[in-house]
């Protein structure tokens, strides 16, 4: 029954999307919006088309890589500060609301700040780090509060050593709300990514973006924003099918 | 004080290490204004700070209040019609998985580079918090509440009222805490992207004019506009909350 369920939920988010492009191909067909709202078959065609693989290949990469970097940054950064507010209970209160001021403020406002402070191309990464450190945050303080208190006490009462423990119930019931954590990161590292490559890198899909924008090149533009929506989508997806295989695993 | 520093001790440490660290490591005041340069020009140049400040907040509220209604009424269409159910949960469930704000380029050409593009472009970004959220509040009504309401033969119309949407306000104040930080980001961006007015406009002007003390003021402004905007909003959730359950 809960397989009929899943797999009906499937078919109509297929379908759903599926109207969606057709929609997309009619209005743009039609230019009912104008026409910087080109068709999904020319933006797919701008795609694919040969001269430009490199661009996009070469322009990917440098953003996967910026992005990465400020992922990995920002999800140690948040875990070690979850860690660190759970270990003190008295910082807590002060990292909370750090990390909420730090949340509030708008990723484009830290610009000139990592612009002045490091090199354009690490500016992306540092802005990228710095959203993905509030998520990873949040998740880590759950994660760490998600063991069962009657647990816990089952394993004081069996005179289990902290390290047993840990190993053995504290890691297990925390990873469940870590993947989540990790999924709802990505589009936040790519977005900031983006946000850096638009204050003056030399590289990135950011940066093509913009140049399109600029240019009025629209099936650039479209294909560009396309693209690294794709990345993030397919990231985003790939980590839910881990979400849900730990999740089978260990709630 | 003592519950202050408890609270707040996070943002003046960051404070301190910017003043030390512009004093220790000597850099040039066009790279990187003193703290103190900074808020001198704040102080004296109020009525430029304050006008792009009000732009920046004139494109950032109505754009969130169109966005939290519009995912408001989308959540509620989806109550009633199976279609607009098929037809927006993948959107919705897409736009939560990419980084929307890069989008802005592509609106601003579709829509045009004016004041109601900015506006569009904000409540397009906002309305995906509304949505989801509005979406499953509309839903979580307490458990055998819908019993009790057939049983007493009450109408769609009547569930809706007295039931679903009384339910669902919890989850409305969620979403505009969730929003108010995001529009103030995406006024921003959009400003920033187009430069039509606004904070992020002048942003970009002395950025690129290497009127750093400006600059940092115009970004400092905006934290500012965007942590009170996200307090108010946390607080006007925690009142309602409370007076709600």
């Amino acid at each position: 029954m809960k397989y009929v369920t899943h797999f009906r939920a499937a078919i109509t988010a297929a379908v759903g999307f599926a109207v969606i492009l057709v929609l997309w191909q009619v209005i743009g067909n039609a230019k009912l919006l104008g026409p910087t709202f080109p068709p999904l078959s020319s933006v797919i065609a701008s795609l694919t088309v040969p001269y430009r693989r490199h661009l996009y290949i070469r322009a990917s990469l440098a953003t996967l890589s910026t992005a990465a970097w400020g992922y990995g940054i920002g999800q140690a950064g948040g875990l070690a500060a979850a860690l660190f507010g759970h270990l003190l209970p008295f910082s807590r209160a002060g990292l909370d609301r750090l990390a909420s001021v730090i949340h509030a403020i708008p990723m484009i406002a830290l610009g000139p700040l990592f612009m002045a402070v490091l090199s354009p191309v690490w500016a992306g990464t540092a802005i990228a780090a710095i959203g993905v450190f509030f998520v990873s945050y949040i998740a880590g303080c759950t994660a760490i509060e998600s063991a069962a208190p009657t647990h816990r006490d089952l394993f004081q009462i069996f005179g289990a050593s902290p390290l047993r423990r840990l190993w053995l119930l504290d890691v297990p019931s925390a990873l469940p709300a870590l993947v989540t954590g990790l999924r709802q990161a990505v589009p936040v590292a790519f977005l900031g990514t983006i946000l850096g490559e638009w204050f003056g890198s030399a590289h990135g899909l950011g940066l093509l973006i913009l140049s399109a924008m600029e240019n009025f090149q629209i099936a650039l533009l479209w294909s560009t924003v396309i693209l690294c929506c794709g990345l993030s989508l397919i990231i985003f997806v790939l980590l839910g099918y881990v979400e849900r295989i730990v999740g089978r695993h260990y709630r | 004080m003592k519950r202050f520093l408890a609270r707040w001790w996070g943002p003046c440490l960051l404070l301190l290490a910017w003043q030390v660290g512009v004093q220790a490591s000597g850099v040039n005041q066009i790279v990187m204004p003193h703290p103190m340069a900074v808020l001198m020009d704040m102080a004296s140049n109020p009525l430029v700070y304050g006008r792009a400040a009000a732009g920046t907040l004139l494109v950032a509220v109505p754009g969130l209040t169109a966005g939290l209604a519009m995912g408001g009424m989308l959540a509620l269409l989806c109550q009633f019609s199976a279609v607009m159910e098929y037809l927006l949960t993948p959107l919705a469930m897409m736009l939560s998985s990419i980084p929307v704000v890069a989008i802005i380029p592509v609106l601003s050409r579709l829509f045009g580079y004016h004041m109601t593009t900015l506006i569009i472009i904000v409540a397009i970004i906002c309305f995906l918090p509304a949505f989801v959220y509005m979406h499953a509040g509309l839903r979580s009504v307490p458990a055998g509440s819908l019993d009790v309401f057939s049983v007493f033969g009450a109408g769609a119309r009547a569930r809706l009222l007295l039931l679903r949407l009384p339910a669902s306000v919890p989850s409305c104040m969620t979403a505009l805490r969730i929003a108010a930080p995001t529009a103030i980001l995406a006024s921003l961006t959009a400003e920033y992207l187009m430069q039509t007015g606004g904070l992020g406009a002048l942003f970009r002007i002395t950025t690129a004019e290497f009127r750093s003390e400006r600059a940092f003021g115009c970004s400092l402004v905006a934290m500012v506009l965007s942590v009170c905007c996200f307090f108010l909003a946390l607080h006007a959730e925690r009142a309602v909350t409370r007076r709600w359950r």
